[in-house]
């Protein structure tokens, strides 16, 4: 293969892109990190049956192959989330909870769609195990926030979910054949395919106050009012300057989550930028957030700037530590006739002096 | 990008029967949309936020999925083929009724017994529907993609049967052909686009709902 074609859904990254990459899953650590979150590297493959046991994803849906040393079958992850919830559970199962870490990786997803073309992406996150309280989800909710506007990310919507409402609903005064098959279709709001005693769900979805309001109408028998209370006490708890909007059938591939979810968006993207939730991590209640970095970077954010400094053959060592240490990123002349251009530098030493390089 | 929010509505056999539900929504393409001989593809509404864009009814659903247009008129026959992520479809607009229908030769109509199926082949535009729709009852099907004049497919040989839109069946009868299976209804949906829905929830909230109490209107 002499073209360097990739397999579909996979890309190189180059300057400045790769560096953004690098800065934005620092960023959002470092964010997390300040609300004592701490991070932990799991492998990129493990043997499919402990990563489908934290993922909640059937093999099928993994990138698998053989492990030459055990005979059993391997998986690349698919999603971080479970990989975390192993440790917790595991190697840190004997720490006082709430266990609060962090982590940022790349994943891999066997199939993509024409929607979301990409296979490997970067994930980063941060994961509450012990806890899915108000005060929980407003932490990680806000650590997220938080991050990704450090991140330089603007215009935040945050749109929040209610993952089992559909069950409460239909073991109570609401019952249906089969429940899989509604919520798939509340899922896609498929309003003429859904039986009329739960339209109203899909007509609530909207700004989160009105959105309380109407469920709250809806909701005759108060099976939904703890959850409705506990929502508008954490939109409490959250910065007042996002959009907050409440969909109580959103699901969108958070089968596992329990009593609340959420996603993420901003103009800058097409798609959601985060997602999270709480659920359970084997009998405790957690909850965790994951951002996906491609599209921030494709949005053109940490690309920095590109303080380039030329220096001509000759230019000492030292006056060069001395110009790093300012801050610049100096490029050595290695032969008489490398430039500055050449090397893209915005400024070349002249006269002891960096001199801005004038555009043509 | 613009802020103007954009609605796909589709060329073809929707569009006469939404322009009037547009209007009841609040919007009114400009008079261009209206002139056959405009060659333009967008056009302006009597609301400055809102663009109109006419495209093919499989390109509306693909447009509104990708959230080139945040908003969109489109038959369900064509949400169920892409069965796209991003789509919602939060109202049954009750125009453009028809259904989606198996149909094969009259003569072999008569022996045919579809419980014997294992394998058939299929000449349509649906290639997901039909694959789906033979897949959950246990048979291969095996799709020939065409773009129009299916009925054609089994009298020339191409396939022995056809998935097509159905609605008085004339259509088929001149062709020799009979419906032997109705797989499902279909109805021109208003479809949105789901990150659009969340994001710009303060002008397409109002709008979805002024296309619900359309409907209601024309129902009551």
């Amino acid at each position: 293969m002499t073209n360097a074609l990739l397999p579909t859904g996979f890309r190189d990254r180059l300057p400045p892109e790769a560096d953004a990459s690098a800065r934005l899953v620092r960023i959002i650590l470092d964010a997390v990190a300040g609300y004592g979150y701490e991070r932990v590297q799991p492998p990129l493959a493990e043997f499919e049956a402990t990563l489908t046991a934290g993922l909640h994803v059937s093999g099928r849906d993994l990138l698998r192959f053989v492990d030459p040393a055990s005979g059993e079958t391997m998986a690349v992850r698919s999603d971080m989330t479970g990989q975390i919830g192993r440790i917790a559970t595991n190697r840190m199962g004997h720490h006082p909870r709430p266990v609060r870490l962090s982590y940022g990786g790349p994943v891999v997803k066997l199939k993509a769609g024409q929607l979301r073309p990409e296979r490997e992406m970067m994930q980063v996150g941060a994961e509450l195990i012990g806890a899915d309280s108000v005060a929980a989800v407003a932490e990680i909710i806000n650590a997220a926030i938080d991050g990704l506007r450090q991140a330089g990310v603007t215009g935040l919507t945050l749109d929040l979910n209610m993952p089992d409402v559909i069950d409460l609903l239909a073991i109570g005064p609401l019952p249906v054949d089969d429940v899989a098959l509604l919520k798939a279709r509340l899922d896609a709001k498929d309003v003429a395919a859904v039986p009329n005693a739960y339209a109203p769900l899909i007509e609530a979805a909207g700004p989160v106050a009105a959105a309380i309001g109407k469920l709250r109408a809806f909701d005759v028998q108060g099976l939904l009012a703890d959850r409705l209370a506990r929502i508008e006490a954490i939109v409490a708890l959250l910065p007042s300057d996002i959009t907050i909007t409440l969909d109580p059938t959103e699901r969108h591939g958070f089968e596992y989550q329990s009593w609340l979810g959420f996603s993420l968006y901003s103009p800058l993207a097409t798609g959601e930028i985060g997602r999270g939730g709480t659920y359970f991590n084997g009998a405790e209640p957690a909850v965790g957030f994951s951002a996906f970095i491609d599209p921030l970077i494709d949005a053109g954010l940490a690309r920095g700037d590109r303080r380039r400094l030329f220096l001509p053959v000759g230019t000492t060592a030292a006056v060069a530590a001395q110009y790093r240490a300012d801050g610049w990123v100096t490029v050595a002349a290695l032969t008489e006739e490398d430039t500055a251009q050449a090397q893209i530098c915005t400024h070349i030493l002249t006269d002891g002096k960096a001199v801005p390089i004038k555009k043509d | 990008m613009s802020d103007q929010i954009i609605f796909a509505v589709p060329k073809g056999r929707i569009l006469d029967e939404a322009l009037p539900m547009l209007a009841k929504a609040g919007i009114e393409p400009e008079a261009s949309f209206h002139d056959p001989k405009c060659r333009a593809l967008r056009f302006a509404t009597n609301r400055p936020d809102i663009g109109i864009i006419r495209v093919r009814a499989f390109d509306v659903a693909t447009f509104v999925a990708h959230g080139a247009a945040q908003l969109g008129i489109v038959g369900s026959d064509v949400i169920d083929e892409f069965n796209y992520s991003e789509l919602y479809a939060p109202v049954d607009l009750n125009i453009g009724h028809c259904r989606i229908s198996v149909a094969e030769p009259t003569d072999m109509a008569l022996h045919d017994d579809p419980r014997s199926w294992s394998h058939v082949r299929v000449a349509t535009k649906y290639p997901g529907i039909t694959k789906r729709y033979f897949e959950a009852r246990g048979v291969q099907a095996e799709c020939v993609k065409l773009n129009g004049a299916m009925e054609l497919a089994p009298t020339l040989g191409l396939s022995s049967r056809i998935v097509d839109l159905v609605s008085s069946g004339k259509t088929l009868k001149d062709n020799g052909l009979v419906e032997v299976e109705v797989i499902s209804q279909v109805s021109a949906r208003l479809v949105v686009n789901r990150a659009a829905f969340k994001t710009r929830a303060d002008v397409i909230g109002p709008i979805v709902q002024a296309f619900r109490e359309a409907v209601r209107a024309d129902t009551a």
